[in-house]
C-alpha cells in the first residue's frame, strides 16, 4: 500500500507542481462557473422557489456542488493527458517508469480530485453561508472526493482515447455538458416526463448530486446513489487500465 | 549466451505501412549498440517496441530473458530511454521533472536529492535547475531528460539520436558520458544519424532501411563486406562516383586509370560507404 501510494504521488507530482505554480489562475478559474451558476439559477431565476421540500438555494448549492466535481475532475484530467500524450511525448514516461498501472490511473486522477475540491470547497462554504438548511460535514466532503475521482477516471479514459483537442471538446459538449444541466442538479428530475427520468436516473451525475445533496441537507447517506457511482467508478477504472495495460490509446 | 535485449522477429504495422519489418536482434551484455538507418526507416519505432511502449504486432522482445509484455514491470526497471522527442514536462521545472521521474521509478526520498545534486554535476546543468524546460534551450532540454532518463542507474540504456541538435561541446560531453557509463557496465542501444559517432563508440552495429535490417555486425566485418579502399571520384558536375577494392594496389592502378580530369582519392573504406551499398543513400 505505501508503495502504491508512493507511485501514485510520483505520477501526480508533475501535474501538482504545475497547479502549485499556478494557483491563482486555477483558483479563479475554477470558481467562476460556479459563481455563475449560483447568481443565475439561485437569485435570477428562481430566488424565493422552492424544490424537493427545501427553499432553492439549498436545493441548488449541492447540484452546483456535483456540477463542478464533475467538469472539474473530468476536464483537468483530460486535457493533461491529452497534452501530454499528444504534445509532451510525456506520458510514455509514465509508462516507461515501472510503477504499476493502477498508479498511473490513480496518480492521474489525483489532479482532477484536487481541482474539483478546490472549487466545491469554496462553493460549500459560501452555500453554509447563504442558508443554514446545509451541513458541512466530513462525509459530504468524502463524498465531493468520491465524486471528483469518478469523473476523473473518466477524463483518464477521454484523454486516453481522443486523439486532438477538437476532439476532446465535441466529448465534453455531446457527454459532461447535458449531465450538467439534466441529472437533478439544478432542477428535480421528477418534474420531467417519466421515461426522460428513467435515463437520465442511469447517468453518473444523477447519482453524484442525489449523494451530494443529502449528506449537505443532513439526510444522511444515499444508498443507492453510492453504490451506483461505485459502479461506474469500478467500470471507468477496469477501463483505464485495460486500455494502458494494452495500449489501446 | 543468450544476449540481454534479444528481439525475435518483431513487426510494427501503421494501416499499409510496415515500419518495421521482421527485425532479429540480439544485444550482447555489456555492448554499445549502434541502430542506424535514413530518415523514417523504422528506428524509433524499434526502440519503442525494444522498450515495452508500443506492442508489436508480431515477434517477441526479451530482456535478461523475460519477455517485456509479460513481466513489463521488471523491464521497465533495468531500462533508461532518451527519447527522441524531448518528453520532459514543458511547464514545471527542470528540478520537478527531474523528481518527478525519480518519484516514479521509486528512488527513496533521501536520496533523490543526492542523485541530482550528482548527476547535474555530472551534465553541467547547475544554473538551469530552476528554470523552466519550456525556457530552455534545446541542448539544455536534451541534457536534461538525459538526467531525468538514468536517475535510477539502469543497467540498459536505450539513446534515440542522443547527439541530434547538439553543439560539439556537448557532443563530446555525452560522447564522454556515453563511454563512462558503459565502463561502469551499462549496456547501450542507440541510434545515429551520425556515422562517425557510430564509428567512435559503437561496438556493433546494425543499419536497417525501410524497416529491414540489412545488416548486422562489428564495424569491422560491415566494411568487410564492401572492400578495404575505396577511391571516389568527383566530376566537375560534383557527381561523386564510389568504386571498392581488397588491395591498396588494384586501388591505386584503378585511380591511375583515370585520366578525364575527375579529382580522384583514395581512402579506407567506412561505415558511410556500407551504408551507401546497403541503402543507395547517403545517411
Ligand atoms: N504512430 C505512427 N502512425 C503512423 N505511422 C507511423 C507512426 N510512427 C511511425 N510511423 C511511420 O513509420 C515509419 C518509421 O518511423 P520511425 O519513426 O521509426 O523512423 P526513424 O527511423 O526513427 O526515422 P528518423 O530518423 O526520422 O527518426 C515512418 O514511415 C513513419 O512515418
Ligand atoms: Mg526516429
Amino acid at each position: 500500500m505505501a508503495g502504491f501510494l508512493r507511485e501514485v504521488y510520483g505520477i501526480a507530482y508533475a501535474d501538482l507542481a504545475f497547479l502549485k505554480r499556478n494557483i491563482v489562475t486555477t483558483l479563479i478559474s475554477s470558481l467562476v462557473s460556479p459563481i455563475l451558476y449560483l447568481i443565475a439559477f439561485g437569485y435570477g431565476m428562481r430566488a424565493g422557489d422552492t424544490e424537493a421540500g427545501v427553499s432553492y438555494i439549498a436545493y441548488v448549492v449541492p447540484g452546483i456542488v456535483a456540477i463542478s466535481s464533475m467538469t472539474a475532475g473530468f476536464s483537468s484530467t483530460a486535457q493533461k493527458i491529452l497534452i501530454q500524450r499528444l504534445f509532451h511525448s510525456s506520458f510514455d514516461e509514465m509508462v516507461l517508469s515501472s510503477v504499476r498501472i493502477s498508479s498511473i490511473v490513480v496518480g492521474k486522477s489525483v489532479i482532477g480530485m484536487v481541482r474539483g475540491l478546490m472549487g466545491t470547497s469554496i462553493m460549500l462554504a459560501i452555500g453554509c453561508l447563504l442558508t443554514p438548511e446545509l451541513i458541512l460535514s466530513a462525509p459530504l466532503i468524502l463524498s465531493v472526493v468520491f465524486c471528483c475521482f469518478t469523473f476523473a477516471l473518466l477524463g483518464v479514459m477521454a484523454g486516453l482515447l481522443v486523439d486532438s483537442t477538437p476532439t476532446l471538446n465535441m466529448v465534453t459538449s455531446l457527454v459532461i455538458l447535458p449531465m450538467t444541466f439534466m441529472c437533478g442538479t439544478l432542477f428535480s428530475i421528477d418534474s420531467l416526463p417519466d421515461f426522460a427520468g428513467k435515463i437520465l436516473w442511469a447517468l453518473p451525475l444523477t447519482h453524484s448530486s442525489q449523494l451530494i445533496r443529502s449528506f449537505a441537507l443532513g439526510h444522511g447517506l444515499e444508498w443507492v446513489s453510492l453504490l451506483v457511482l461505485s459502479i461506474y467508478a469500478a467500470a471507468f477504472f477496469a477501463i483505464d487500465h485495460y486500455i494502458i495495460r494494452n495500449q489501446k490509446y | 549466451m543468450e544476449g540481454i535485449i534479444v528481439a525475435d522477429g518483431i513487426v510494427k504495422r501503421f494501416g499499409d505501412l510496415v515500419a518495421v519489418d521482421n527485425v532479429s536482434l540480439s544485444i550482447k551484455k555489456g555492448e554499445i549498440f549502434g541502430f542506424l538507418g535514413p530518415n523514417g526507416a523504422g528506428k524509433t519505432t524499434t526502440i519503442r517496441m525494444l522498450t515495452t511502449m508500443s506492442r508489436p504486432d508480431s515477434g517477441t522482445v526479451r530482456i535478461s530473458g523475460k519477455d517485456v509484455y509479460g513481466d513489463y514491470r521488471s523491464a521497465r526497471q533495468s531500462i533508461g530511454v532518451i527519447q527522441q522527442l524531448n518528453s520532459l514536462e514543458k511547464d514545471i521545472t527542470v528540478r520537478e521533472n527531474i523528481k518527478h521521474h525519480a518519484l516514479m521509478k521509486g528512488i527513496p526520498s533521501k536520496e533523490i536529492k543526492g542523485r541530482t545534486e550528482e548527476m547535474t554535476e555530472v551534465m553541467g546543468l547547475g544554473d538551469h535547475l530552476d528554470k523552466l524546460v519550456r525556457n530552455l534551450s534545446g541542448g539544455w532540454k536534451k541534457r536534461a531528460s538525459i538526467v531525468c532518463s538514468i536517475i535510477h542507474r539502469p543497467r540498459i540504456l536505450f539513446m534515440d539520436e542522443p547527439t541530434a541538435g547538439l553543439d560539439t561541446q556537448s557532443r563530446n560531453a555525452l560522447w564522454k558520458l556515453i563511454r563512462k557509463l558503459n565502463a561502469s557496465g551499462t549496456t547501450i542501444f542507440m541510434t545515429t544519424h551520425y556515422i562517425s559517432e557510430a564509428e567512435a563508440l559503437c561496438d556493433r552495429v546494425g543499419i536497417v532501411n525501410k524497416g529491414k535490417l540489412v545488416a548486422l555486425g562489428t564495424k569491422e566485418d560491415l566494411k568487410k563486406t564492401v572492400g578495404r579502399f575505396a577511391v571516389e571520384s568527383v566530376d566537375a558536375a560534383g557527381d561523386t562516383e564510389v568504386r571498392y577494392f581488397e588491395n591498396r594496389t588494384d586501388a591505386k592502378g584503378y585511380s591511375d586509370g583515370i585520366d578525364d580530369g575527375r579529382s580522384v582519392t583514395i581512402r579506407a573504406v567506412s561505415l558511410e560507404d556500407v551504408f551507401l551499398e546497403l541503402t543507395g543513400r547517403r545517411i
